[in-house]
């Protein structure tokens, strides 16, 4: 059976959505030295905080552009302002989003007041009442949840001792860039043998600049204890900010286990380029599950330092590349010590002239006897428009050790389709169900609502892909 | 009760995207409740009929099919199924992460929907996904799906499993005929459903299609072998050679081809 080509009806981002500029504090465009002493002043920072920013734009300056990967010629750095304190950077009021996005929010069945924190009505979600419950319990057990600027003048010794430390500013460019102009972000200490029942999500934390430009997290948790964090949602966020670039440090101590879900669905205007990185020591187990739907260009490759025995990680990641989105998507896992184990599944959806790209790395040390990984990448593509690409790198130095990978292509099938469809199902759902099929053994890793609305959304965006 | 329709093929000719004649003007009627056994030997175009019936658009189709008396020759396959039409295939497709429960609560939704106008504007996820049937409550068809697996011997275990991903052949053909069990089409078109069955399975598919054939399901059954229809006393044997009926009648014509083959008759 012929699919006939029929172009790809983009997510709702094509609407223009411009709001007047209205900040408390706004710097100019471009970035310099007293940008970033004027912002680190306004935030009333320590001087250590500021020589880490002054240093990290030291080293900004000097260090190329990545010469590998999607090109991101497109990124107007003089023209990006670096630091805003938006009065509400989101919109006044529900009536005021465009029809488009308030529509995909319904389509998406995503809760009234949900709706509301997204479109930034309600700017705390409704949630200093939950959250102030849940914050009492952590409070009692200890764990510290908080947004980074907080943490910077509440606990200074903590940032001090790991902020910076597993991503240094010279990692990368965008990691030298994100030292320098961080805000926002989430700070999280979990102390010994204590596990958090609930997942923390960036929303509850109130108050704190949402969704940021270049957001830094760090999270610690200590030995023998257990967290799970979820950044970001399902719903589309818009954003004006053409540029987005985090970086996420995580310490997994001995025993400890770290799970960090991420939905991103990012406008499709904005570079998202991410580092992300863990530690773990021995026996600890760390796990990145990773969905990026949104976003022009995204560039994220979760990796997982194990450098204790035993030490696990794992990376479990979708990505969805519609009409002009490139998803460069990956893991890295760095074996550096006896018996270690990793696993990265990486699922990706390309449609519509969309471009998805797994890279990838595992690097098994010498001595790291013992050590396993598996690495499976499956790809579909939707369409003849549309592309996707493996760039597996394995870098073995012990003999004693076991590395398998596996990649599949794949596309929706004439004899798929004409089977669903032979059940009264309809040509759109019929692709919606065997992309959702496709990623279900990823998405089941989700929380449940999560899982819910992600499926909700590929029903969307299949719409009129196929048929 | 007003007559069901019937399914009627009129001067049907088929040719394959590579412009091969398969099927050259072939009339056939199907009437209701009744069951048609057509058989020949490889290559003579019995999966072809299949196919086009079910309205599969990589076939040329000249002449018409007409469901009662609509014209269905050019009416999409989703929209064939609504009607009643149900095909169970030869070499059923895996499909990852599709359950058969869950590609069975989709399409009963599809085939049997709400006849009620409900304008809700939903905002809850779990809302949104809400059971849209009209006829049966969700738990009412998990327990029917599992009624009829049981029925058919099938490992209840298979039924969150992705619908056909490692399936023995029995199962998968199983799993065929359960579908048509729990979604009650009006006719039914068997495509070599008996092919790879030992005995045991061959019974179980048998009692389950005598169950449909009870239930006033049309079965169009679609064979190479004699052996499935001492079970099933269809109404009308046809024998398909070189896309042409070539011969028609009761169930003597297939006794006959059993004992001296498709050449010599």
């Amino acid at each position: 059976m012929a699919i006939p080509k029929k172009s790809f009806i983009p997510a709702p981002y094509a609407f223009g959505f411009h709001k007047p500029d209205e900040y408390i504090y706004k710097s100019g465009r471009g970035l310099s030295e007293a940008v970033i002493r004027e912002m680190s002043a306004q935030k009333g920072e320590p001087a250590w905080m500021l020589n880490f920013r002054l240093k990290s734009f030291g080293i900004y300056q000097k260090k190329q552009m990545p010469f590998w990967g999607p090109s991101l010629a497109d990124i107007q750095f003089k023209n990006l302002f670096y630091y805003l304190r938006p009065v509400k950077s989101q919109a006044e009021s529900w009536n005021e989003l465009p029809d488009a996005i308030r529509d995909t929010y319904d389509k998406i069945g995503i809760p009234e007041m949900e709706k509301k924190f997204l479109s930034g009505v309600s700017a705390q979600y409704e949630s200093e009442v939950v959250y102030k419950s849940i914050e009492k319990t952590l409070h009692e057990k200890g764990v510290i949840f908080t947004d980074m600027d907080t943490a910077v003048r509440k606990y200074p010794e903590l940032v001090k001792q790991y902020m910076g430390k597993l991503i240094l500013p010279g990692d990368n460019k965008f990691a030298a860039l994100n030292s320098s102009v961080w805000s926002g972000g989430s700070f999280i200490y979990v102390p010994k043998n204590v596990s958090v029942g609930l997942p923390l999500q960036a929303y509850f934390r109130i108050n704190a600049a949402n969704m940021g430009q270049f957001e830094r997290t760090l999270i610690i948790a200590d030995e023998g204890s257990f967290v799970h964090y979820i950044e970001g949602c399902t719903a589309p966020i818009y954003s004006t900010d053409s540029l987005h670039s985090a970086v996420v440090e995580i310490f997994v101590k001995k025993g400890a286990r770290v799970r960090y879900s991420t939905v991103q669905n990012w406008s499709t205007n904005v570079f998202n380029l991410v580092t992300k990185r863990a530690r773990v020591e021995e026996e600890g187990i760390m796990e990145w599950v990773d969905g990026n739907i949104g976003s022009k260009v995204t560039m994220k490759y979760p990796a997982c330092y194990l450098v204790g025995k035993k030490a696990h990680g794992e990376v479990l990641s979708i990505a969805y590349a519609g009409k002009g989105q490139i998803q460069d998507t990956g893991g890295k896992m760095l074996h550096l010590a006896p018996e270690t184990t990793s696993r990265i599944i990486s699922k990706s959806i390309s449609s519509g002239g969309g471009r998805t790209s797994y890279r990838g790395m595992v690097h098994i040390a010498h001595n790291a006897t013992g050590s396993r990984s598996n690495v499976v990448c499956d790809a579909l593509i939707v369409d003849d428009a549309s592309r996707s690409d493996t760039y597996p790198k394995m870098d073995i130095h012990e003999t004693q050790s076991v590395m398998e990978h596996e990649a599949s292509v794949s596309r929706i099938s004439d004899d798929q389709l004409f089977y669903l469809i032979s059940r009264g199902i309809s040509v759109n759902q019929a692709a919606s169900m065997i992309v959702n099929g496709f990623i279900e053994p990823i998405v089941k890793e989700l929380p449940l609502e999560y899982a819910v609305e992600l499926n909700r959304l590929m029903d969307l965006e299949m719409q009129g892909s196929v048929g | 009760m007003s007559k069901q329709p019937s399914f009627t093929v009129s001067h049907l000719s088929v040719s394959l995207p590579s412009g091969k004649n398969v099927i050259t003007d072939i009339s056939m009627v199907f009437e209701s409740k009744k069951t048609y056994v057509i058989m020949g030997p490889n290559g003579s175009g019995k999966s072809t009929l299949a196919n086009v019936l079910m309205g599969n658009t990589k076939y040329t189709v000249k002449g018409n099919l007409y469901f009662g008396s609509k014209n269905i020759t050019k009416m999409k396959t989703s929209d064939r199924a609504k009607l009643g039409i149900f095909l169970a295939f030869q070499s059923p497709i895996a499909i990852s992460g599709v359950s058969v429960t869950n590609l069975l609560r989709a399409a009963y939704q599809e085939l049997h929907p709400d006849t009620k106008k409900r304008d809700i504007h939903v905002h809850n996820s779990v809302l949104a996904a809400r059971w849209k049937s009209s006829d049966m409550s969700l738990s009412e068809l998990l327990e029917t799906i599992k009624k009829y697996a049981l029925f058919l011997h099938i490992d209840p275990m298979l039924l969150t499993r992705s619908i056909h991903e490692g399936f023995s052949g029995g199962e998968r053909k199983k799993i065929e005929v359960l579908q048509a069990l729990v979604l009650q089409p009006k006719f039914v078109i068997f495509d070599e459903i008996d092919t790879g069955l030992d005995v045991d399975a061959l019974k179980i598919v048998a009692s389950g299609i005598e169950l449909l054939q009870k239930n006033g399901t049309g079965c169009i059954i679609i064979t190479h072998y004699q052996r499935l229809l001492s079970y099933l006393h269809p109404d009308v044997v046809s024998v398909l050679k070189n896309g042409i009926i070539f011969k028609s009648g009761g169930a003597a014509v297939a006794k006959q081809i059993e004992k001296s083959g498709y050449g010599n008759t």
